[in-house]
């Protein structure tokens, strides 16, 4: 190779050392392009991030961030463009390449390794002699310094799926990076913990010069922590705003191409007035108490492989036809409750019954064939089959809905799979594609579109919103809302109170595997609802 | 989508259609260079090594690989027979390989199969027709037992599954040895002083008939009941309800659990399925070709079915071209060695062919990716007044 070869990472500036911004732009991406077969996931893109700001993306879902992102990183290469960094082009061969740039990124899909503890996962991927100490400690800082604690002994696999995350942005800390992608880093945090994530880092962007893209469906997180916001659409950017100079209601409305209803948007925000969503939920009729059970968890205790009580004497009973919300800190046994009603986990005590029937604990399948649908928590986990095609997965648990006794019909299954794809929107080039060549939201399209189409008696949906766009978010709650009038007896768990509030009937509250207590929508005041959530029965 | 976008797309759409046809070419004619690069490459070496090793002429080589092989009816035939079942046993190591299972044992499954065949054509009576159908069931019972036993480790014990039917690989030879070495068991009957540790011959009227007759194309009726495996395989895979569960059990267990799919059975059962397409494999190498049991009976042909599969990942239908081309080598191997090249050098000329058989697919790949860099970079090049790359310094 005859051209200079530079290296990116000479003129980085060290941690700590001041650095005003600088006229050259951190981050500047010209005409970016990239296909996948007919689609157009990027469409001569420019985007550019100036060094001390933290800079919004935002865009529907398949709208082609993620796609964006990932050519920055190396990880996919463009069909067309150029990336400059502090004013140099440079050829991003791979992550390699772009950490040597200083470029992070946290990915919207986990990539952490369950069967490793949390320091051996931090460090993964390094070179040179890894000192297990010394790599503990560093956890543990960062931790400190940005509010993600995290255990750096523990192993992944045993924790909450917000701890994850946690761990996947300290990774990425870790490596000090003068440009940090974040691509829906905060999705399954609490709001309190992304606030306190968002203020170090504005920060530390400032005092040392760093850029930061965040990738999020949130708009209030986006309105608090950014300073400029480039917004796509079909793989095209259609708008560049400065933070300050606007508001969620257009930002959302440049984003989806339309005006989205102010209430969905609300409560997208977490901005819903409680009196308002009490008096709808009365509206829309409380199936009351007479209603038949068609969900009862009874006395359920689940423990752990470490033998830690994941689940210790839950109760809780789901009406015909009501929403029963259930709140709780993440980690408190929402997560075993769902795969015990996804059939993946036994009980040690205690029985569950669907419709007035028990049933076979652990059996595979037993819980879907009684009518529980589930949405998991983790969509890749038992969610989804990656390498299988859109309308495959559109049919996992319920076959019978497109086959006979021994054979798949093909042309039942393209016809189920074409319907569902328009009514839920699903943005896929044809059914046939793998589901892994779906974007993050459109993939939690289909699972929601394959659990509410099979007409099942209980719908536990855990974080049912994670990853989507608002347009997409007032969908699905209407969808859950007609469910329930429908008959089906809802479970939603989600640890945004808001969404709890805004959609349930009666509001339940777990902690430490146990129900602390339920109450009425209308009684569900914030003061009682923390005080269980901290541990206090009713 | 806004009409400026549609044009967009549209414009988008012809470049790559026309972009396509002219790749299309490209690509027939770069894989035809590779393979003949490549099997030119692995028969010069084998050449060089005859040569060096023997006194053979390096032609003999290749004449020798070709007249075994494909030259003649017969040679054809030959390879057709040795392909056969290679190509069982890969179509039931695809089965195991779908659900996520990795049946390293089909070698020991095909010497059970065949054991329990021997013994049911040695000993059933009834008219040949049903006595030959015993003898194939007999085998896949046989093969699909051995299998059982890994696969009731695995669910009782969790005994990994690689583990165990590797070993089961050698206990199978063991039994073998030990069944033909003892009168009482399998061993030949003759009036001989001297009895030899094989079985004996099956009769006649239980041999598969074989269609066409030396000098000419002659190949035994074993290949259509491959070929029948093949279709019914694919077809089930494809389309049936089981093809479906077996293809989420082995993608994703979690998500096969949720939806209803015992690991135990369905994942037991693609395992004991392969072994028992191992088995009749047996089966059929003792009806169709080889009608007696030996030690060694089964020759490499389960691991060779093995590698057929792994080479044809996922896919039951691309097993066909690579049990073909293993026959062709055995067949060709097999006449190379008539000719009085050692066995040894055999072994290897076979290896390089298929080394040269995998590289092109390989070198594709690394090729396309090197390809997009270069585009990334001559991309940055045209735009860049100083151009540079990082991947290089990196
Ligand atoms: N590997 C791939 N193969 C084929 N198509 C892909 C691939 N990756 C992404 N796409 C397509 O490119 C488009 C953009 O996807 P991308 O993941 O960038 O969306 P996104 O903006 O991140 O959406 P989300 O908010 O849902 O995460 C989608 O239509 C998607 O189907
Ligand atoms: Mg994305």
């Amino acid at each position: 190779m005859t051209t200079p070869i530079v290296d990116g990472a000479s003129d980085r500036p060290g941690t700590g050392e001041a650095r005003p911004a600088s006229p050259v732009p951190a981050v500047e991406l010209r005409g970016i392009t990239k296909r996948f077969g007919s689609v157009v996931a990027c469409d001569r893109v420019d985007l550019t991030v100036e060094r001390g700001e933290i800079h919004g993306l935002l865009g529907q879902n398949g709208a082609g961030k993620s796609t964006l992102m990932k050519i920055l990183l190396g990880l996919i290469t463009p069909d067309a463009g150029q990336i400059v960094i502090n004013g140099h082009p440079v050829v991003v061969k791979d992550p390699l390449a772009a950490a040597a740039i200083g470029v992070a990124m946290v990915h919207q899909h986990f990539s952490v390794i369950p069967a490793l503890t949390v320091w051996e996962n931090v460090t993964l991927g390094e070179t040179g002699r890894l000192d297990p100490r010394r790599a503990a400690r560093e956890v543990e800082e960062i931790g400190a310094r940005y509010g993600l604690d995290v255990d750096p002994q523990a192993r992944v696999a045993d924790l909450t799926t917000g701890q994850r995350q946690r761990v996947e942005i300290v990774k990425c800390l870790r490596r000090n990076p003068d440009i940090l992608i974040l691509d829906e880093p905060t999705s399954v945090l609490t709001l309190a913990e992304s606030q306190d994530l968002f203020r170090v880092l504005r920060r530390v962007v400032q005092d040392e010069g760093r850029a930061v893209v965040l990738i999020s469906h949130k708009l209030d997180e986006i309105l608090h922590a950014t300073d400029r916001v480039t917004i796509m659409r079909n793989g095209a950017v259609v708008s560049r705003v400065t933070t300050g100079e606007t508001d969620a209601r257009s930002l959302a409305r440049e984003m989806v191409g339309r005006e989205v209803s102010l209430r969905t948007q609300a409560a997208a925000l977490g901005l819903i007035s409680e009196a308002e969503s009490a008096a709808r939920v009365g509206a829309a009729g409380d199936p009351g108490e007479r209603a038949d059970v068609v969900l009862r968890v009874v006395d359920a205790h689940v423990r752990g492989p470490d033998g830690r009580r994941l689940l210790d004497g839950l109760s809780l009973d789901v009406r015909r036809g009501e929403i029963l919300g259930l709140a709780g800190v993440e980690g408190n046994g929402q997560a075993t409750l769902g795969q015990l009603l996804s059939s993946l986990v036994e009980l040690e005590a205690g029985h569950v019954e669907v419709a007035g029937r028990r049933v076979a604990c652990g059996r595979p399948g037993a819980m879907a064939r009684a009518g529980v649908a589930v949405i998991p928590e983790d969509r890749h986990d038992s969610g989804c089959v990656l390498d299988m095609s859109v309308a495959e997965n559109l049919v996992l648990d319920h076959l019978d809905a497109v086959s006979s006794r021994v054979l798949v019909n093909p042309r039942r299954m393209r016809e189920h799979a074409a319907a569902l794809i328009e009514r839920f929107e699903i943005k896929t080039p044809s059914p046939d594609v793998p589901m892994r060549s779906l974007s993050g939201g459109n993939q939690q399209r289909v699972l929601l579109a394959r659990e509410l189409s099979r007409s099942p008696r209980v719908l536990v949906a855990l974080q049912p919103t994670h990853g989507l766009d608002v347009g997409a978010i007032e969908y699905m709650t209407n969808q859950i809302r007609a469910a329930a009038e429908r008959g089906v007896g809802v479970l939603l768990v989600s640890t945004e109170l808001e969404e709890v509030l805004a959609l349930s009937h009666r509001v339940a509250v777990i902690h430490g595997g146990r129900i602390m207590g339920v109450l009425p929508r209308a009684e569900a005041d914030l003061e009682r609802i923390g005080m269980m959530m901290g541990g206090r029965p009713l | 989508m806004s009409a400026a976008d549609r044009v967009g797309s549209e414009r988008l759409g012809t470049a790559s259609a026309a972009a396509a046809v002219g790749d299309r070419a490209r690509r027939i004619a770069v894989n035809v260079a590779l393979y003949t690069l490549a099997f030119a490459t692995a028969l010069a070496l084998s050449a060089l090594l005859v040569v060096v090793a023997t006194d053979a002429s390096p032609g003999t080589v290749f004449s020798a690989m070709y007249e075994g092989s494909l030259k003649t009816g017969a040679a054809r035939g030959l390879t057709l027979d040795e392909a056969t079942p290679v190509l069982i046993v890969g179509l039931g190591a695809v089965i195991a390989s779908r659900a996520g299972i990795i049946n390293i044992g089909p070698e020991g499954q095909l010497l059970i199969g065949a054991t329990t065949a021997t013994a049911v054509a040695l000993h059933a009576e009834g008219p040949a027709w049903l006595v030959i159908g015993l003898t194939l069931v007999a085998g896949a019972a046989g093969g699909a037992l051995w299998a059982g036993i890994a696969a009731l480790l695995r669910f009782t014990r969790g005994v990994d599954v690689v583990i165990s039917t590797l070993l089961l690989n050698f206990i199978a030879a063991e039994v073998v040895s030990y069944a033909v070495g003892r009168p009482w068991l399998l061993q030949e009957t003759t009036s001989n002083l001297q009895k030899l540790p094989q079985s004996d011959r099956i009769p006649e009227e239980l041999q598969l008939p074989r269609l066409g007759s030396f000098p000419g194309f002659n190949v035994s009726s074993a290949v259509f009941i491959a070929a029948a495996l093949v279709v019914v395989v694919a077809f089930m895979m494809a389309r049936s309800r089981w093809g479906f569960r077996l293809k989420m059990l082995g993608y994703n267990p979690t998500a096969a659990r949720k939806a209803g799919v015992s690991v135990a059975l369905m994942g037991g059962g693609a395992l004991l399925l392969s072994g028992a397409f191992a088995g009749l494999s047996g089966g059929v190498m003792l009806t169709g070709t080889v009608f007696r049991l030996q030690p060694g009976f089964s020759q490499g042909i389960g691991f060779n079915g093995l590698l057929a599969a792994l080479i044809a990942r996922r896919n039951p239908i691309a097993v066909v071209p690579v049990a073909f081309f293993f026959g062709a080598l055995r067949a060709g191997g097999g006449f190379l060695a008539s000719t009085g090249v050692p066995r040894f050098l055999v072994d290897i000329v076979q290896a390089l062919l298929v080394l040269a058989a995998l590289f092109p697919p390989l070198f594709l790949d690394l090729a396309r990716r090197r390809r997009e860099l270069r585009n990334a970079r001559a991309a940055a090049r045209r735009t860049a007044p100083v151009p540079e790359t990082v991947g290089a310094a990196a």
